[in-house]
């Protein structure tokens, strides 16, 4: 049982360094409604694989169909805003299409298959409270790949934030830039929401960025991955305490941070 | 002399409204130019094509003999470019420092790591520009510090030419009077000819620079003191009926 708990600590704080990697740049670029979106993108994606998985016997696994779809209607979000509407337009019609998805796909997938209905829930609520050895695998692969190429753009990053037409003048490629980084974070997303389940997903993505930015000195990565680990961890022994799945936990200890500041800013 | 910039017959259009039509000059080095005119005069479009981030739907541009889309690389080596304050994102938590370094660790490639070369280089321009604290965040800093970092990340890189979208906009008078003393300096002691797009002329009259007055069209290029005449200003500003104080002494002089 020890072993378990410690296989689950050591998960879910790579999963928060995971999350203090993309939150972040996710924070300063303006794009936490944009990680949204993928969220809702990664949780058709998912439902689609369990869809076609159950009815014609793919075997794709799941987060891999989840990242693709995610991935292409982060293009497609990204595209509509560069080239046809205002961003919140496009994330809004993004979700639009991510939420038909899920339900058409949600509804079929419980015709076809007895356990389709648990599989879909996971990606919503997450796993259970102790992690497997594939979850902590899935999790630290994730973190490995998606931490250092953050590190290697991230100066890139915020200085296309800070100006972008300038950043073009320099001569830095302002489209790949923001592909990569949409690309690692749908990675990142639909790795954290097959463990974590989409809602804590989000959470977990905004909340560290967010309070890095407001309080942290100069708005340091250091914070934004101090939090994100705090967070997971702090959120996995509060699921486990409480008997509930860990996006609980992490929601209600995200929750519980949001409104510490609230109260700590109103004091002020 | 050799023509250091050459617009020839450029046209530009977002959809079907026109930015540019067939605007037309050509600028001998050394120069220290002001384009002046309305909103949506082309100012700023007129920048991005000679920067390259715009391609001409007719006509060319060279710079310095060179196509800013065909040989950008050259053209981002000759020049330094200096954005409008109110483009930048402030929310950004970025330091001087690494604004300013940014404009030379762009021209290398990733990882983009800043050497101790690099940083004394940033203490050098940051000493011409006349800031200290490199460390600080870009947002504590006031209107006319931020734009001598912002000129200062386009001095790294050791630019011929700077081109400088609105210089003077949210300055108050005496800083705006100061960046256009140190725009001339660098001109003057430095040689690098200065190419701004401005609303007014009031902060650097008394430099006599060359002005270029831009409505869609170039109406006038020639010396402040010759082209800022009432038949040249009526067709750069429909609608104008005299010369207007701020064109000359600056309304807050008035």
């Amino acid at each position: 049982m020890l072993e378990l708990l410690a296989l689950t600590y050591v998960m879910a704080a790579a999963g928060g360094i995971l999350v203090g990697a993309i939150s972040l740049p996710l924070a300063f670029s303006r794009s936490t409604l944009f990680a949204l979106t993928m969220t809702h993108s990664v949780l058709g994606g998912a439902i689609l694989g369990i869809y076609l998985n159950s009815a014609l016997g793919l075997g794709v696994p799941v987060p891999i169909t989840a990242t693709m779809v995610s991935l292409i209607l982060s293009v497609l979000a990204a595209e509509l805003s560069e080239k046809i509407f205002s961003e919140d337009v496009a994330i809004a019609l993004t979700v639009a299409i991510s939420t038909t998805i899920t339900i058409i796909f949600g509804y079929l997938t419980i015709q076809v298959s007895s356990t389709g209905l648990s599989e879909v829930w996971f990606y919503v609520a997450g796993t259970s409270a102790i992690a497997t050895v594939g979850d902590l695998i899935k999790m630290a692969t994730a973190a490995i790949i998606v931490a250092p190429l953050m590190h290697l753009i991230s100066r890139e990053l915020k200085y296309i934030s800070f100006d972008k037409d300038g950043a073009a003048a320099m001569g830095l490629n302002v489209r790949v830039y923001r592909y990569l980084f949409f690309s690692l974070t749908a990675f990142a997303t639909s790795t954290l929401a097959s463990t974590l389940g989409v809602l804590a997903t989000h959470v977990l993505l905004a909340v560290p960025g967010a309070v890095a930015m407001r309080f942290g000195k100069r708005g340091s990565l250091t914070a934004s991955y101090t939090i994100a680990v705090a967070l997971a961890l702090i959120g996995y022994f509060t699921a486990q305490l409480l008997e509930i799945p860990p996006s609980g936990g992490i929601g209600l200890i995200s929750g519980l941070v949001i409104m510490g500041l609230i109260l700590g800013h109103e004091r002020r | 002399m050799s023509v250091k910039i050459e617009v020839h017959k450029v046209s530009y259009s977002y959809g079907l409204k026109a930015a540019l039509e067939e605007a037309s000059f050509e600028l001998d080095s050394p120069f220290f130019c002001v384009v002046m005119g309305p909103n949506g005069a082309g100012k700023t479009t007129l920048l991005k094509l000679m920067l390259g981030l715009l391609k001409p739907m007719r006509g060319y541009i060279r710079i310095m003999g060179h196509d800013p889309l065909k040989e950008s690389s050259v053209i981002r080596r000759l020049v330094g470019y200096v954005p409008q304050v109110v483009n930048i994102d402030h929310h950004v938590p970025i330091t001087v420092e690494e604004v300013v370094a940014m404009g030379a660790l762009s021209k290398d490639i990733p990882p983009r790591i800043m050497s101790r070369k690099i940083r004394r280089r940033v203490e050098e321009v940051l000493e011409v520009v006349g800031l200290e604290d490199s460390s600080c965040l870009f947002t504590e800093l006031s209107g006319g510090q931020r734009q001598r970092a912002l000129i200062a990340k386009a001095l790294i890189g050791e630019p011929k030419l700077l081109l400088l979208d609105e210089p003077y906009s949210m300055l108050d008078f005496d800083m705006r009077c100061e960046i256009a003393g140190l725009l001339y300096r660098l001109y003057g002691e430095e040689g690098i000819d200065v190419f701004l797009v401005a609303h007014e002329l009031s902060p650097c009259i008394h430099l006599d620079p060359m002005v270029i007055l831009l409505n869609k069209r170039v109406y006038a290029i020639g010396k402040a003191s010759e082209v800022l005449k009432l038949e040249n200003l009526k067709k750069a500003y429909p609608g104008l009926t005299e010369v207007p104080a701020g064109f000359i002494l600056g309304e807050d002089h008035a």
